[in-house]
């Protein structure tokens, strides 16, 4: 959790990753976060995240997103 | 000849009176649904603005947007479009450049409407869509304009830190919208997919294809870019046949994978300008939707949005450099030398344009439009006026024209045009910041501020975030304990970019 929350304050220093839910369908993250941050939680977590896996629920809270890295790396 | 846009509306109105013209997730207006609006928004504006002037447009991502536009022009002003995401000191700069005596807004944005530094009338959109239509009024206002009266003023990065203003007539706007119709064969079965927010000039295709080819435009949701079998989805679902998207957009379902999920099925033509298109993805839209007349397009906001375009006929590999082509009808491309000759075959020169797609100039600023907007040197006997891109450009043997990047130190980003400068003067603002520096990580797509100082990056980000435009956030901060020189005491950029990470 602790390497997700560097590479998203990297990302978005103006965003409360601890508490935002929504970040995708409020449009807190747009879709060149999106693909800045996929890039960078593929090589981080030797995962491949997959065009199904690009839902709003997957990456409206910071919570979410480790749910699907847990998820892929088990894989 | 037409004097102005109204008359392609009120044609197309007649013709496809019943016709969906522009849908959004939420609803949808006909064309003579859009016709009859953008009469009670002219009446309600002709009450509180004076012909000729500009009307600031403040309204979102839906349909009643592009009929708040046309509603202005009803009443024989122009529009100034205006972005109401964007922070509010760069609101108020746009704001102190256009000087608009009106402002029209949508609900939503009328908060925010009344926090900026605006003096004039504020006119909410929700209480005069139902004014009555006074053809009497609107008859007189259209009088007042002719094909080089403005149509609108589209803001864009300035190098001193100020936006400037481009300002299109009536006449450089049918011209190209005839052009480039043409080119893609646009026609009435043709749906559009928009992608380009509604303020910048990439959304006037989407706009006055309806107005004038009779097509229909739905408008696709924000973040369903961010979600790509959605955005697919979309496509199907309302039959979408022909997408004019920047190059960052078209990238990216093609970086996300959406192909592995589906394809647009109805799709026709796709065009893409704004940047050069790394062909690595446009190979895997060939792959996948190889009938689809794909088409490059070149230019700048001050030559109505183009230049010249290429039609991809060939099959692209990763490493293919497009050419940008030819000029589209009605523009003249030249090329000229330093020395303002023209540049001999072959050599590369910097590109200029002329004809009736010129810009007026920029809002305000003689001195900026004077000195971008020159008499051709090339021309002792009348008064013709070419615009310096600042673009560098070669004709290959083929006739076709190659783009070779910029003279000066502006670049393109996620679609959108920025003056490194302009994110220096913004840097240079933030308290702890020093001397700094802004590069462009082409391949990467990536804005990089090496600065010197006491402040954290996370200040400098927060700084942007609440003055710039989002894609004007610098991504990867950099501090330094000092700036690499050159021996003349300028920065060394060539140093700092092996600092990319």
């Amino acid at each position: 959790m602790k390497e997700l929350m560097e590479i998203l304050e990297e990302l978005r220093p103006d965003v409360d990753f601890e508490n935002e839910t929504a970040l995708i369908t409020d449009g807190i993250l747009d879709s060149f976060d999106i693909v800045a941050l996929v890039g960078e939680l593929n090589d981080a977590f030797d995962i491949e995240i997959k065009p199904n896996n690009l839902v709003p629920e997957n990456f409206n809270s910071a919570k979410a997103m480790m749910a699907l890295i847990e998820k892929l790396q088990d894989e | 000849m037409q004097t102005s846009v109204l008359e392609r509306l009120d044609a197309s109105a007649a013709a496809y009176a019943d016709k969906v013209m522009f849908k959004d997730p939420d609803s949808s207006l006909t064309f003579s649904q859009f016709d009859a609006l953008t009469r009670r928004i002219g009446t309600a504006l002709s009450r509180v603005a004076n012909a000729g002037e500009p009307v600031a447009v403040m309204s979102g991502r839906h349909v009643l947007t592009p009929a708040c536009y046309l509603g202005a022009v009803r009443a024989g002003c122009f529009y100034a479009p205006i972005d109401g995401d964007m922070p509010k000191a760069r609101l108020n700069q746009i704001l102190s450049v256009i000087q608009a005596p009106t402002m029209l807004v949508d609900r939503a944005h009328l908060e925010m409407a009344q926090t900026l530094d605006f003096d004039g009338t504020l006119v909410v959109l929700e209480e005069i869509m139902d004014t009555p239509a006074d053809e009497a009024v609107l008859s007189a206002r259209a009088a007042t304009l002719t094909c080089t009266s403005p149509l609108y003023v589209i803001f864009t990065s300035g190098s001193t830190g100020k936006p400037k203003g481009v300002i299109t007539s009536h006449l450089s706007l049918m011209t190209y919208i005839d052009s480039v119709s043409k080119v893609l064969d646009i026609n009435d079965t043709d749906i559009m997919g928009n992608q380009s927010p509604l303020d910048y000039i990439a959304a006037v295709r989407d706009i006055y294809f309806p107005i004038s080819r009779g097509a229909s435009t739905f408008i696709i949701p924000k973040n369903e870019f961010a979600v790509p079998t959605a955005l697919f989805g979309t496509l199907n679902r309302e039959k979408i046949t022909a997408l004019c998207w920047s190059v960052a957009g078209v990238e990216l379902p093609a970086k996300l994978g959406a192909f592995d999920e589906g394809k647009p099925e109805y799709l026709k033509k796709l065009c893409f300008s704004g940047s050069v298109m790394p062909c690595k993805y446009l190979k895997i839209w060939q792959e996948n939707l190889p009938d689809v007349l794909y088409v490059n397009q070149y230019g700048p906001t001050e030559a109505t949005a183009s230049c010249t375009y290429y039609v991809v006929r060939e099959r692209v590999e990763d490493d293919t450099v497009l050419p940008i082509g030819k000029p589209y009808d009605n523009y003249k491309i030249m090329l000229l030398s330093d020395d303002n000759t023209p540049t001999p075959d072959g050599e590369i020169g910097q590109i200029c344009v002329s004809g009736p797609i010129l810009a007026l100039g920029y809002y305000g600023n003689k001195e900026v439009t004077d000195a971008s907007f020159i008499q051709n040197p090339m021309n002792p006997n009348y008064r013709e006026l070419i615009y310096k891109t600042g673009d560098l450009g070669r004709w290959a043997e083929d006739g076709n024209l190659m783009f070779h990047g910029r003279m000066d130190r502006q670049i393109k980003h996620l679609g959108h045009r920025i003056e490194l400068g302009e994110i220096e003067e913004t840097a240079r603002k933030v308290e702890g910041v020093k001397d700094c520096c802004a590069l462009y990580h082409k391949e990467k797509a990536t804005l990089y501020l090496f600065y010197t100082g006491e402040a954290t990056s996370k200040e400098i980000v927060l700084y942007f975030r609440a003055n710039m435009p989002a894609f004007m956030v610098p991504r990867k901060l950099v501090n330094l304990e000092a700036l690499p020189a050159l021996p003349n005491g300028k920065t060394d950029m060539q140093t700092l970019k092996t600092y990319f990470k």
